[in-house]
């Protein structure tokens, strides 16, 4: 029997009908259309579906939807401010850390989450945070590079 | 990281050869990239496959009724609905074509089943938790036969027959009875046995390689929707539209008339999804019930059976040499595990394990042998990263007994162009020695060792791949505002939408935001073969410069009218056309083309066909430290020498090496498929087959050696399949000179190079 | 995956109530729990989601000097914890180790308890400590030495109607230290194929106090390595006596089979050397200086 579920998700609110099954996945692709956080395992172990609840991020593949009931939720769609890329995104793009894209998003909110919490992170910071995502095509050099290149920028300004 | 490019590229290009971002990196960073399971449809019901749980099995009948009378479900499908497909049946590919026997029963087993995991059945139902439902209804009568899962084992005489119509080629006279060795191929020249025998020194190796997966994240997915008219379309995550569309035609049986194939963003390949996995079975629903069908595979079904892995295999070789290192003989059999269906020829990967090198006497025999596992696919250069664990590694055990330095070896016997390859052929241009020289001036070689707590040693592989051609085909139309829009043929597997504009902006003189580029579905542009065998950037930049050049004559035409002057007297250059002197006057694209809008379109066509090879040679250099009480391999350094003949883009280069290379070095120590006694994958999750995350390697340095390809445009070379080729063997020859072992099983996981330091004679056992 | 009754409890009163009802499973950060539904390794028709029930997730000080960790408390608040982090490192190295970043945001250490994997990577550093399992149920309050709350693989004594509300951590004495170690084949992400907790309390005289010694993944459950502790007891650390422990921990202690990620043997090899590289660390921490590896 469906259930009713009300959360935040990037600075949005949302009352959606949800089967109890629906992970958190499967409510932002199936149910709302936020396509941007990928299945690639289904339970825990690619990080595809990296997203940030309540700040720290989360495969979302392991949380029930009703789970997030009253809760934030960001995803890769609400990362760009108004058509603005993060630093990490533009980093990314500029320092050719996207191949496919698939593993992408997740490594975006990874990356995010550490750099609100660590301004300077060493090459072995970013890797740890970064190691529950797997990705296939870039062998992570240039993810790394892009990501120590975001945190220099913003600590910039 | 930093390209040192040996040959400097052609000063003159403006945009080739720039380290310019992916123009379609943004979409990938926001999450706006479509991939086909974001694809949502009205109407839309999922799809889920029943699947064989026994290895080797007789069909006896399969009983649907109550899953089709399930609430919910819309449609079920068995081998009944295909139309079967003879033994012999191909679909046209390249010079071979591609075995659609072979593609139908991967789809949709028939009678028989020859892996756990093979599909026999499917329901479409209103929900995921319906369909899953659905398939427990579904009744199948199975009649278990012995499963046969070694490759000795396979190849013994008394072995249960997988296939009873299969006879190995390639012996004479044929043989009578039916056999799992599907092939049998040799090439040979000169006498090895006799030079074996005499050689002052010599060295034997055998390898036992797992089974491992391409990985890529994005299981595969087909969404397929058949319209009023029975015109389907069919949207996927595939290497290839026109031969996916070849395939699911043929397996359906529906004129090519009617259908296409859409490819969207693709996440990961790599050699994996050339071959269909359901697209034509969610075309079948979708013709049954009317509406569009969405089929995901979960991570699981992806390694239990189904999609094609890696070959396994078992590898014997024997090289021997002279006293000042000249190679006198190769010899080698090769024993490739195809899984349940007969695989490809081993011809390819034995060539490419003895290919770099000059060597007068050669005999290589390869076996393509059935067992029953899943019917194994390509990965990247395939079989020759399994080739190169067993000659590398021997190669090195001969430098240890001659005394002489690896790079020495190498270079007394490389082949340089004109050389004879193994088959006899000569080789085009190419730069080993160039690759050699550059390793040998390089820091990785010269830098001693730093010590460690534990022992260290350095090593060092080659890898070949010869790569292919195939068809290729875009055209260009040009926008109002005179910038051109490019529909290319191929998929965009390696960047090729960014490196393509590279190309179309340096024959326009634009800049590459100037261009679009856009992959064209199976009915919107010319025939090209899947983005596979490192083909596309190179034969995609041949049939776009003959398409600039049709597009340019034909603004050309136009711009000498407007300008009323000869068009053979007009100069282009950077987006204008210029009348001689003394009028001088101008037109850009952008002006020729609102004069002209109402003219009609400027269609420019290009296409590429058997383009001479951009053959790809790399050369490895890693050092390792070995953990002698846990037998942990640790990669302290890793670089990776290639000539890319010319680079496109050597950012892109670089990250198609890196990520090339990690693979490689996870097949090296961390990943192999664990099949128990009844054939079931006993690691079928990415927790246990372990994949290296950012904490397990280092970062990979890249030196980019550049020796075009004689008579190709701007000479590209492939650059994607090499680099998986010699990590295992660097590594492997790494641990070799760190703890004086040789590890003959991959992965070299660190149980497995405790258990080989454990077992070299002098050491101190427990 | 069947379907299934979601409820979030406001009070373990309530908790208990629900999971009375039916074939009910708690959910903590479910980075177990949901695989095992989707995979059907589990089933359920009633979750009972415990995180709305604050005073599981607290991690407080007892009278005693020690802490008492909530069962529903997340690995990365349990590592990050001021207290933890000072005075039981190894708890909090541990809870590290749970898996990524991202499970660990989720992953409780009550739920890796209660999951009862023999490889369950907070169990043998919580055993060192001496940690007993506070369990509520319908017929009330008990509480249990953790490793006695082991049954075998994935199963654990609890009753179906009761739960495990907190973790109670022995106060820390002085000259003491307490290390895990794990071997896997990559850096993070794995399943232990073996793991050691040592701890090493010494007397006033240097002496070994107290020594335990846990083992994980070499056997139906965690284990106790009680050879190897009667071994060190009463004497000074020094490197025969480290090697023989080690030596007792992977011959007589383990009892490790071989499955897909590894053979017996090798766990035993693993046990015997991490069990010398863990006391190696417990007597860098006490300032012994060991002549080991």
């Amino acid at each position: 029997m469906k259930m009713l579920l009300g959360c935040t998700i990037n600075a949005q609110e949302h009352t959606v009908l949800v089967d109890p099954r629906d992970t958190l996945l499967e409510l932002l692709r199936e149910r709302i259309g936020l396509t941007g956080s990928k299945e690639g395992c289904g339970n825990g172990n690619c990080g595809t579906c990296t997203v940030l609840l309540d700040g720290a991020p989360v495969n979302a593949c392991l949380v029930l939807a009703l789970e997030v009931a009253g809760r934030d939720v960001v995803t890769i769609e609400g990362v760009a401010r108004a058509g603005e890329l993060h630093p990490i995104q533009s980093a990314l793009v500029e320092a050719g850390g996207t191949q496919c894209g698939f593993c992408t998003p997740g490594i975006v909110l990874a990356a995010k989450a550490l750099l609100d919490a660590n301004a300077a992170p060493s090459e072995d910071d970013i890797r740890h945070a970064i190691a529950g995502n797997l990705c296939r095509c870039t062998g992570y050099g240039k993810i790394v590079d892009a990501i120590a290149i975001a945190a220099t920028r913003m600590r910039e300004g | 990281m930093n390209p040192d490019p040996v040959e400097a590229p052609i000063a003159r290009l403006k945009v080739i050869g720039k380290r310019l971002a992916r123009v379609d990196a943004k979409e990938r960073v926001t999450g706006q990239a479509i991939y086909p399971a974001d694809l949502s449809l009205p109407g839309m019901v999922h799809a889920k496959i029943l699947r064989s749980p026994l290895a080797h099995a007789r069909i006896g009948g399969i009983d649907t009724t109550r899953a089709q009378a399930m609430k919910g479900v819309v449609a079920v499908v068995t081998a009944a609905d295909f139309p079967a497909m003879p033994v012999g049946s191909t679909i046209p590919m390249g010079e071979t074509g591609y075995d659609m026997w072979m593609v139908a029963a991967i789809n949709m087993a028939r009678d028989k089943v020859h892996w756990i995991g093979q599909p026999v059945a499917a329901v479409a139902a209103v929900d995921l938790h319906t369909a899953a439902a659905a398939l427990a209804l579904i009744d199948v009568e199975y009649e278990p036969l012995e499963p046969v899962l070694g490759i000795l084992a396979a190849m013994a005489p008394e072995a249960p027959v997988l296939h009873e119509h299969v006879f190995t080629k390639g012996i004479e006279p044929r043989p009578r009875a039916p056999s799992n060795v599907c092939s049998r191929v040799v090439i040979s020249r000169g006498d090895p046995s006799a030079a074996l025998a005499d050689a002052h020194a010599s060295a034997r190796l055998r390898v036992k390689v797992d089974t491992a997966h391409q990985g890529y994240l994005e299981p595969q997915v087909a969404v397929a929707q058949v319209d009023a008219n029975g015109f389907a379309t069919v949207w996927a995550s595939t290497q290839g539209q026109f031969t996916a569309e070849l395939m699911i035609a043929r397996m359906l049986d529906l004129p090519a008339s009617k259908l296409k194939v859409v490819p969207l963003e693709i996440g990961g390949g790599f050699g994996g999804k050339i071959a269909i996995h359901g697209e034509a079975v969610a075309v079948r629903l979708a013709q049954k019930c009317q509406r569009p069908v969405k089929l995901v595979l979960t991570r699981e079904e992806v390694l239990q059976g189904g999609s094609g892995p890696a070959a396994g295999a078992l590898i014997d070789v024997a090289v021997a040499a002279q006293k000042d290192g000249g190679l006198r003989a190769i010899a080698g059999t090769y024993r490739m595990d195809a899984g349940g269906l007969p695989g490809m020829s081993p011809s390819l990967l034995m060539q490419a394990s003895a290919a770099l090198y000059q060597c007068p006497n050669l005999n290589l025999e390869g076996f393509d042998v059935v067992t029953n596992k899943p019917r194994t696919e390509a990965y990247r250069g395939p079989g020759g990263i399994q080739a190169a664990f067993a000659v590398e590694q021997a190669m090195d055990m001969l430098c240890q007994r001659l005394g002489m330095d690896p790079l020495e070896f190498r270079k007394r016997n490389a082949s340089v162009t004109g050389s004879l390859m193994p088959i006899g052929t000569p080789f085009p241009a190419i730069g080993l020695d160039t690759i050699l020289e550059a390793v040998g001036r390089h820091p990785c070689w010269t830098d001693p060792l730093p010590p460690g707590a534990y022992p260290r040693g350095r090593g060092l592989a080659l890898g070949y791949w010869r790569g292919t051609s195939m068809t290729s085909a875009a055209h260009i139309t040009i926008a109002g505002d005179g910038r051109p829009m490019v529909t290319m043929g191929a998929v965009d597997l390696s960047g090729t939408r960014s490196t393509m504009a590279q190309v179309v902006a340096e024959e326009f003189g634009l800049a590459i935001e100037d261009v679009h580029v856009q992959t064209g579905d199976s009915k919107s542009v010319g025939y090209s073969d899947g983005a596979a065998g490192s083909r596309v950037a190179r034969t995609m930049t041949a049939a776009l410069v003959e398409a600039c050049g049709d597009a340019l004559r034909q603004l050309r035409s136009r711009a000498a009218e407007k300008l009323q002057s000869a068009p053979e007297l007009l100069h282009y250059a950077d987006g204008v056309f210029r009348s001689p002197q003394p009028s001088g006057a101008a037109i850009s694209l952008a002006e020729l083309m609102q004069a002209t809008l109402t003219d009609g379109a400027v269609v420019g066509r290009g296409v590429s066909s058997k383009l001479p090879l951009g053959v790809e040679i790399g050369a490895h250099v890693c050092d390792v430290e070995v953990d002698t009480d846990s037998g942990l391999v640790t990669v302290l350094r890793y670089t990776a020498f290639q000539d890319v003949g010319l680079a496109l883009n050597p950012m892109a280069v670089e990250g198609q090496i890196e990520g090339s290379v990690v693979q490689g070095l996870g097949w090296a120590l961390l990943e192999g498929f664990d099949y128990g006694a009844d054939g079931r994958l006993r690691n079928a999750s990415l927790l246990d087959y372990r994949m290296p995350t950012a904490l397990d390697v280092p970062r990979i340095e890249t030196v980019i050696v550049e020796t075009p390809v004689p008579n190709v445009p701007y000479g590209v070379r492939g650059v994607g399949e090499v680099p998986i080729v010699p990590p295992a063997a660097a590594v492997a020859n790494a641990i070799a000179r760190a703890v004086g072992v040789r590890v003959g099983r991959m992965p070299m996981t660190p149980e497995r190079v405790l258990g080989a330091i454990r077992a070299a004679p002098g050491s101190s056992c427990d | 995956m069947r379907n299934f009754i979601y409820v979030a409890p406001p009070s373990i009163e309530d908790a208990i109530g629900e999971l009375r009802r039916g074939e009910a499973r708690p959910l903590a950060g479910g980075t177990d729990l949901l695989p095992q539904l989707r995979e059907g390794r589990r089933n359920a028709d009633r979750i009972v989601d415990l995180k709305r029930i604050a005073e599981l997730s607290a991690i407080r000080p007892l009278p005693d000097g020690g802490v008492a960790i909530g069962a529903a408390a997340s690995a990365t608040n349990v590592a990050r914890h001021d207290v933890i982090a000072a005075r039981y490192p190894a708890i909090a190295a541990s809870a590290r180790l749970l898996g990524s970043v991202q499970v660990q945001n989720r992953a409780s250490l009550g739920g890796n308890v209660c999951n009862a994997a023999p490889s369950a990577d907070v169990v043998p550093a919580l055993i060192c400590h001496q940690a007993y399992a506070h369990i509520a149920g319908a017929s009330g309050g008990r509480r249990t030495p953790l490793e006695k709350l082991f049954a075998g693989p994935g199963r654990t004594v609890l009753q179906a109607d009761e739960m495990l509300t907190a973790l109670a951590l022995a106060p820390v004495r002085q000259r003491s230290a307490t290390t895990y170690l794990r071997f896997t084949p990559r850096r993070e992400m794995d399943i232990a194929i073996a793991g050691v907790a040592v701890r090493i309390d010494l007397a006033e005289d240097r002496s070994i106090a107290l020594a335990r010694i846990a083992l994980a993944s070499v056997g139906p459950t965690p284990l106790r390595a009680m050879s190897a502790e009667r071994l060190l007891l009463g004497k000074p650390l020094d490197r025969d006596l480290s090697l023989a422990a080690a030596g007792a921990a992977a011959n007589d202690d383990a009892r490790p089979i071989s499955d897909t990620r590894a053979s017996a043997d090798y766990r035993r090899c693993l046990v015997e050397v991490l069990t010398r590289r863990a006391l190696a660390a417990c007597a860098r921490t006490l300032n012994i200086a060991l002549d080991l590896t």
